[in-house]
């Protein structure tokens, strides 16, 4: 049985419509991912789930329960890291996580937590003088306070140097290692890649696709990048008339474009070159990644 | 519960750890009290009857500033959301914050008052009351500060609010400005405001009746926090994003503001518009400034075996060496008299039973006419001679100058009295720092001079000077006539500067004052 199912969300500011009629599941123990450009409406799906937004329509189940109806109990069931959250300044580690942990009736000990995630060192310095990536550990801590089934991360990595975000990203796969249900929102595709079992790629307010990355990519294998290097520089004329050249673009002497039957098109290429007497210096071929299925979806970079 | 408590114990390390917070919290209530001290430093017992003033400006601004502060800075941060993710509920988390703040609301005022007492001022005559006077206090302005809170969309909104509650509150709300000083209409607006029950209430548990003389007071700080209370918990919101404009809650700022009208009406109803406060707690004698000094080296003190109220024997008698205040003017006396509540000091030359025995030697050895307070001060000012007062003030003095030789009260059989009363003329505006202070004493020293023979009115207003508390005090209640502003007053403060102006006038009757 899918541990939260969503079924026809719609919710609107004034004017503007956040999510029209999202649906989706995400099944026990898998990590979900939210994929979408900015303003695509995965924050406000993802807050209306945890009870942060009053949805204008559709249904939320949680763990089993109506978490439209029941906000309080599934509120016990999850674990939580917003976007935007802070914590006061002048509080430590140890005495937020000591706060939220009597919040619930069975949460987990402060001193396990800071362990876990790498907070020992750090349990009595106050918030404002933590890094970045400590910030978002210890958010992280506070989202397992509550001992949670499932765990909703939007755009955790967001603005974490390198080093830190390979971090975060291995406690996520930790948490599907240890049974947790995890819905993640990003705009990192390669994120997604990698971390998701399955995503569900949204823009405008609705989801436009949905599986795993992997079968997203496979659905879109007709697509191939071809990127190849000249002696001297092309224009459009020289290629013009060669069926299956989509994306065409040039950077100096690299020419790319992309192509749905990349040995019937690359063969007329070499051939059109080859009779013009222009020498190709390097040649590359790369099937299509979960970017090129977002570009091919929604039309536009997520960055 | 035990998510309160821990959020309650967490709140108040934070406050306790922002530096920013500390000084607004309690070193700033110090500031004021420190300027009331210097302010008032004629009186005869330091900050006594400013009490009800300096409390109310630590919990107006704990309540009004930092407590909206803070919400609004949190939720601004995210830190209410997140709250909101957890299974706890909004009632418990508003509970414990608004606990917070009473701890360090309460806190605040018990330093103020260590400080008080330190300065001289004598215990708060009804502890207990005050401890319940100063907890409906804050309940009025902490359900003014979670308006605010729920109005304000960001911190720099909340330091608006504030100022346009805080700044009206102190000048004609009665918190910082005496009432009896403010042209009515200020006075009728007074009464829409909690500053003012604030004030009264706290100083009628400070050095009044206690809290049974102000039950409408209570009522009504009641009435303005819970109409707070009931807007805020209907405003409330979790979330900076969700602006109050654009809230369809806003409305229910209309109840907390209904709760400031229907107390205004309800005390306009009542004809309770007229100042009610700082008159001391009934009965007894009441306690005299001493009046004034001649001597230089002992330490000084009434001569008049006056009777002191307990408070006020305590404080003089435990503080040889008051604070470095300006002393109002003293007569001289042996350096071995101490006060007593139980004995009045021995007096090195003969009590004289009347006026008319007065002589020039008495007065020569009992007065000094160069430690009054100056003219220019704040303390029984009198204009120089050549001032021209402003067109108002002038009509004023006119009009008084017209009516005194018929108001009833200066013409009182008994030339004592008599005096006695025209002095209060010039008293009372200076005890209400009403306009016309500097320019009153004018005019009753020419009705003095018009009316009394020279050598019997040097003997009187020596008489006067010794004797403050004697005599009739009725002729206050008669000063409507003159156009001053009516009500209760301070008899103590009255009849004290009465007698620094009898001495005033008599230096210049003597040429010992210049007059100009």
């Amino acid at each position: 049985m899918p541990n939260v199912i969503v079924r026809e969300l719609r919710k609107q500011y004034g004017d503007v419509v956040a999510a029209r009629g999202v649906s989706f599941e995400i099944e026990r123990g898998e990590i979900f991912g939210l994929l979408g450009p900015n303003g695509s409406g995965k924050t406000t799906t993802l807050e209306c789930i945890i009870g942060l937004r009053e949805p204008d329509h559709g249904e939320i189940e949680v763990a089993g329960i109506d978490a439209r109806r029941d906000p309080r109990s599934v509120k016990r069931h999850i674990g939580a890291v917003l976007q935007t959250t802070s914590l006061q300044d002048k509080i430590t580690p140890r005495e937020a996580l000591a706060l939220f942990a009597s919040f619930y009736d069975d949460a987990s000990r402060p001193g396990d937590l800071l362990q876990r995630f790498a907070l020992l060192d750090k349990a009595d310095v106050t918030f404002d003088s933590l890094s970045g990536g400590q910030r978002q550990r210890l958010a992280l801590a506070l989202a397992f306070v509550s001992r949670p089934e499932l765990v909703f991360l939007d755009e955790p990595t967001t603005g974490l140097d390198p080093q830190s975000r390979r971090e975060l990203h291995a406690d996520i796969v930790r948490m599907r290692a240890d049974g947790h249900t995890v819905l993640l929102t990003t705009h990192y595709i390669d994120e997604a890649e990698q971390l998701c079992d399955r995503i569900a790629i949204i823009d405008r307010g609705q989801i436009i696709a949905s599986g795993a990355p992997r079968d997203l990519i496979a659905g879109s294998t007709m697509y191939q990048s071809v990127s190849l290097v000249t002696e001297r520089v092309l224009d459009a004329a020289a290629l013009d008339g060669i069926p299956g050249i989509e994306d065409l673009a040039f950077d100096g002497t690299r020419t790319t474009f992309r192509t749905p039957s990349v040995s019937r098109t690359l063969a007329a290429v070499l051939q059109r070159l080859d009779a013009r007497g222009i020498a190709v210096t390097d040649l590359s071929v790369r099937k299509a990644t979960l970017e090129d299925v977002f570009i091919r979806l929604t039309g536009s970079s997520v960055d | 519960m035990r998510a309160s408590l821990q959020h309650l114990g967490v709140s108040l390390k934070l406050h306790y750890r922002n530096k920013m917070a500390l000084i607004y919290g309690y070193l700033f209530p110090l500031i004021f009290l420190l300027a009331f001290w210097v302010l008032y430093r004629y009186e005869s017992v330091p900050l006594v009857r400013h009490m009800g003033e300096l409390l109310t400006v630590s919990v107006l601004g704990g309540a009004c500033f930092g407590l909206p502060t803070t919400m609004v800075s949190e939720r601004e941060r995210g830190v209410w959301r997140r709250y909101r993710l957890a299974p706890v509920s909004t009632a418990a988390l508003v509970s414990s914050t608004v606990a917070a703040r009473y701890v360090i609301l309460i806190t605040a005022g018990l330093l103020q008052l260590a400080v008080a007492l330190a300065a001289g001022m004598p215990l708060p005559r009804h502890p207990a009351e005050l401890f319940a006077a100063f907890a409906f206090v804050s309940f009025a302005f902490i359900g003014v500060g979670l308006v605010m809170a729920m109005m304000a969309d960001n911190v720099p909104a909340v330091q608006a609010l504030g100022q346009c509650i805080f700044l009206p509150m102190l000048i004609i709300g009665g918190v910082a400005v005496p009432l009896a000083s403010l042209p009515d209409w200020a006075q009728h607006v007074s009464m829409f405001f909690p500053g003012r029950y604030a004030v009264d209430t706290l100083q009628a548990c400070v050095n009044g009746a206690g809290i049974a003389g102000v039950r409408f007071n209570l009522l009504a700080l009641f009435i303005i926090g819970a109409g707070g209370c009931i807007a805020a918990a209907k405003m409330f919101r979790w979330d900076s994003q969700q602006r109050f404009s654009r809230r369809s809650s806003k409305g229910w700022v209309t109840v907390a503001l209904a709760a400031w009208v229907l107390v205004g009406v309800m005390a306009e109803y009542r004809g309770r518009v007229a100042t009610q406060r700082a008159t001391p707690a009934p009965p007894g004698p009441v306690a005299a400034t001493p009046p004034p000094a001649r001597t230089t080296p002992p330490p000084t003190v009434a001569t008049t075996a006056p009777t002191l109220s307990p408070e006020e024997t305590r404080a003089l008698s435990t503080s040889p060496s008051p604070p470095p205040r300006e002393a109002p003017p003293r007569v001289n006396a042996p350096p071995e008299t101490k006060p007593s509540a139980n004995a009045a000091p021995q007096l090195p030359h003969p009590v004289k039973s009347s006026w008319q025995e007065v002589t020039t030697d008495d007065i020569d050895r009992d007065l000094i006419f160069d430690r009054l307070p100056a003219d220019g001060g704040i303390v029984t000012p009198i204009a120089p001679a050549d001032e021209d007062p402003d067109p108002e003030v002038a009509d004023h003095v006119d009009y008084i100058r017209q009516m005194l030789p018929s108001w009833q009260p200066g013409k009182a059989a008994d030339p004592v009295q008599r005096v006695r009363n025209l002095l209060y003329v010039a008293a009372v505006p200076d005890v209400q720092q009403a306009q016309i202070e500097r320019f009153a004493p004018h005019v009753v020293y020419e009705r003095l001079q018009e009316d009394i023979p020279k050598d019997q009115l040097i003997k009187i207003l020596y008489w006067i000077a010794l004797h403050p508390t004697d005599g009739d005090d009725s002729a206050v209640d008669q000063v409507w006539a003159l156009r001053f502003t009516s009500g209760a007053i301070d008899m103590q403060q009255v009849r004290d500067r009465a007698a620094i102006y009898a001495v005033k006038l008599l230096g210049r009757l003597l040429g010992k004052i210049p007059e100009g």
